[in-house]
């Protein structure tokens, strides 16, 4: 469902990605992982079309995002850490809008943002404008419009930031749920945890390459240690000076 | 998706947002409302009179009555086109590159040049609706002042409609291809030099007008210099001139010729429209892309990419050194100011455009020389030169002082916890502002002065006035700034969207606007009194006046001084309460 070949984007000077491998199959819930300033948001940008690649190409359900974008977006949803939401709707008024914007029938948009309303637990604040709700439950409300149309691929940034641990909770439920009805998640955090605990596959990105990729079992072995997933991500993730200091 | 159905979707919940807004601004104060009312109606009000009063001065001047008030309007739409295309240019900018709706946009399965067109229609909307606002009055003056009837305003605000759309194809076109093919810090300095050849090349090709001629018959060269320096307005190329052509042919019931300059302006506006969004379709979506791509800009010649991308003040700070008792978190927080106000590209843009329009009124003084005109006239112009000269500082302290403190909001939990406090914080952007102003305001009025060949007591008179009024606009501005700040919604999703002209856009900012044009009225009346009292009145006697302007000057200090520490007293009250 997420294929990219040898996908590279250079800002001015400074390359971001570099060669870029990636293979991620239909259901698979895919934890992407990294250092701060690894790349893991501009690849998250040129996964969604958002940037241009400098080389390479990346593809989505099939259809490359630069040559097809419109195909490519209909089966994606994208979730960045700070989603943009429309402070003066409401948010089934939202909910409505975004299904519009994916041709949904009205009937059908209403149906599932029940559904979503439910399981996000957003019933009380429905009728609330989005500028007077936290952060917590404006971060569920976006997610919620993430699943309406039932995308193929979910793109998701950061998605526990600000959530208490129940909607922490909740969020992490469906997503595992929905990955195993067949959608697809590419999720990108710095919680190792969270990773460990919904992830069938985890790549590690640093200093804008792919230096290791696998199930936790396998970045283990990579890392040559038994441990959490924490101390494989900081064996792998070493600097140099760390690594010139540990001899 | 269909484009039609695209955008009917965005059009029903763009209504549904301004509705809901429109509610918002009733039920938060009637205070607001009452502000916002009284100034829409005494700027409506005040602009009609003086446009009635100007068309019909101008309609009364024997054999030439009639071309001067059309001249008047080929000029007037002459502006407003140029001043739409800047409009668009800097709303286009923000709007279609920097709004994270538009990034929101680009990951929705439409392609990006639908999103590009539904965004040149709102910033078409945002940059054009309040030059229509502020053109109304004066085309219910003509309107009047033609007997047309009321078909005449029907048919003017059509003509407005694609007139609108031209400029922000231009500008939106300007906008995209800067954006593709050049960098933002090329763009900057690129502005900056056009910025600066633009005023040389109006100092050199501006010519004053020759004294010695109008002297001899002042009226009717001051007349023939303005038809003969307006004569570019009548282009036949410019879609200005189709305007006040269209315009002018309706007010006189010439309905065929103006409905054919109509017809001219709705073509070059669908042309245009067509060209836009044709090149829009990759360039759009390669420019976006470029932009939020960018690195630091490089020459590739290493000494002088170190000068382009020098991250540090390196004059400023050893500058702020200087000063004694400047402490280093003051030093601190003006350099933090400093650096955020030359970085912020929706800052400088806006600054560079006052500043070219008051080098065009600069460069203009030469054409008003003082002292081959009567009394009565010298005393006009020079008053007329403080008054725009303390509009100017008054929009700039409500446009860049104001926003201060609400900006410094959304990072209290940085600012509001040091050690000396946000009364200092608040001190700090008093003190830096007032002494910006003084700068701005004394070079501006000692060079009109000059200009206008204003005798040397009253260039002084004028100068402290410029001081004190700097003080008390800026504490009006940083005042209500603290004490009406717009937050915005204070979510952490809006996080980015810190717009000055947004904060400004509220009530604390209309309310600041006409606080600080109240205070201007009332300190330019009293000055002015002494000088009217003298040569219309005959009150007061020649070897008088000077004293009785002195006198005024200090009850102008003294309405200064409330108006500096009213508002920095409850300001400075206000902040020490406020909980964050």
């Amino acid at each position: 469902m997420i294929r990219t070949e040898n996908l590279t984007k250079v800002y001015g000077g400074l390359t971001a990605v570099t060669d870029l491998n990636l293979d991620i199959k239909k259901g698979e819930f895919f934890a992407f992982l990294g250092p701060n300033g690894a790349g893991k948001t501009t690849t998250i940008k040129l996964l969604t079309g958002l940037l241009k690649p400098s080389s390479g190409r990346a593809l989505i359900c099939g259809h490359d995002i630069q040559a097809e974008p419109v195909e490519a977006r209909r089966g994606i949803s994208y979730v960045p850490d700070f989603p943009f939401l429309y402070d003066k709707l409401d948010p089934l008024e939202f909910m409505i809008m975004v299904g519009q914007l994916y041709d949904m029938e009205r009937n059908d948009i209403l149906r599932e943002s029940e559904e979503l309303f439910d399981t996000f637990d957003l019933n009380g604040t429905r009728s609330q404008l989005i500028e007077n709700l936290s952060h917590g439950t404006r971060q569920r409300v976006a997610l919620a419009a993430a699943l309406l149309h039932s995308p193929q691929v979910l793109i998701i940034d950061e998605p526990m930031v600000g959530l208490d641990p129940r909607s922490a909770r909740v969020v992490k439920n469906v997503l595992k749920k929905r990955s195993r009805a067949g959608m697809t998640v590419f999720l990108s955090t710095h919680v190792l945890n969270i990773a460990e605990e919904l992830a069938d596959r985890i790549g590690i990105l640093n200093q804008g390459r792919l230096i290791a990729i696998g199930t936790k079992e396998e970045l283990r072995q990579q890392a040559g240690q038994d441990g959490a997933l924490e101390e494989s991500f900081l064996l792998l993730t070493r600097t140099e000076q760390e690594i010139a200091a540990s001899r | 998706m269909q484009s039609k159905t695209f955008f009917r979707i965005l059009v029903d919940t763009n209504l549904r947002l301004l509705r809901r807004r429109v509610i918002a601004v009733r039920e938060q104060s009637w205070l607001m409302t009452t502000v916002m009312a009284s100034f829409v109606l005494g700027y409506w009000g005040a602009s009609y009179l003086m446009f009635h009063h100007g068309f019909h001065f101008l309609a009364s001047l024997p054999g030439v009555g009639g071309m001067v008030v059309e001249r008047m309007l080929y000029l007037f739409f002459a502006f407003l086109f140029v001043m739409l295309v800047f409009s668009n240019m800097i709303i286009g900018y923000s709007s279609l590159f920097k709004s994270q709706e538009t990034q929101w946009m680009l990951t929705l399965p439409v392609p990006a040049h639908e999103v590009f067109r539904w965004k040149l229609v709102e910033t078409s909307v945002l940059a054009s609706w309040a030059f229509i606002f502020l053109s109304a009055p004066m085309i219910v003056a003509y309107g009047l002042a033609r007997d047309a009837g009321l078909l005449f305003y029907g048919k003017v605000f059509l003509l407005f409609l694609p007139f609108t759309i031209i400029p922000a194809a231009i500008g939106a076109l300007v906008i995209l291809v800067v954006t593709r093919y050049l960098h933002r810090r090329v763009f900057k300095w690129a502005l900056f030099g056009m910025g600066a050849l633009a005023l040389v090349a109006c100092v050199i090709f501006v010519r004053p007008i020759n004294a010695q001629d109008l002297q001899e018959s002042q009226m009717i060269g001051a007349l023939d210099q303005i038809l003969r320096n307006s004569r570019f307005t009548r282009y036949p190329l410019l879609p200005s001139s189709w305007v006040a052509q269209s315009m002018i042919a309706w007010g006189e019931g010439w309905a065929w010729k103006g409905t054919f300059f109509f017809l001219v302006i709705l073509s070059n506006a669908l042309m245009a429209g067509v060209i836009c969004v044709a090149a829009s379709g990759r360039i759009f979506y390669d420019g976006w892309s470029r932009n939020h791509s960018q690195g630091s800009f490089k020459l590739g010649i290493e000494m002088l990419d170190q000068k382009i991308s020098m991250p540090k003040s390196w004059l400023l700070e050893p500058a702020l050194r200087l000063i004694p008792r400047l402490d280093s978190c003051t030093r601190a927080l003006i350099v933090k100011d400093i650096r955020c106000f030359w970085r912020d590209t929706s800052q400088w843009s806006q600054f560079v455009i006052f500043f070219g329009l008051l080098g065009l009124y600069v460069i203009n003084l030469r054409n008003v020389t003082y002292d081959w005109h009567n009394e009565q006239w010298a005393v006009f112009i020079a008053f007329l030169n403080l008054g725009a000269s303390s509009m100017t500082l008054g929009t700039l302290t409500t446009r860049f002082v104001f926003p201060q403190f609400s900006l410094e909001g959304k990072r209290l939990w940085i600012v509001g916890m040091v050690p000396f406090g946000l009364k200092r914080v608040l001190l700090q952007k008093f003190w830096l502002s007032s002494v910006v102003a003084i700068i701005i305001t004394v070079s501006l009025t000692l060079v009109s002065c000059l200009m206008l060949h204003v005798p040397l007591w009253l260039t002084l008179l004028f100068s402290a006035t410029g001081v004190l009024m700097s003080f008390a606009l800026c504490g009006i501005a940083v005042g209500i700034g603290a004490l009406f700040p717009n937050f915005g919604s204070g979510s952490t999703a809006n996080r980015h969207d810190d717009n000055p002209a947004k904060i400004v856009s509220g009530f604390g900012g209309t309310f600041c606007f006409v606080l600080s044009l109240v205070y201007i009225a009332i300190v330019i009346s009293i000055e002015a009194a002494p000088m009217w009292l003298q040569i219309y009145g005959g009150v007061l006697r020649r070897d008088q006046q000077p004293w009785a302007m002195v006198g005024a000057w200090l009850v102008v200090s003294l309405i200064s001084l409330l108006a500096t520490t009213l508002p920095m007293q409850l300001a400075l009250k206000r902040v020490d309460e406020m909980e964050m």
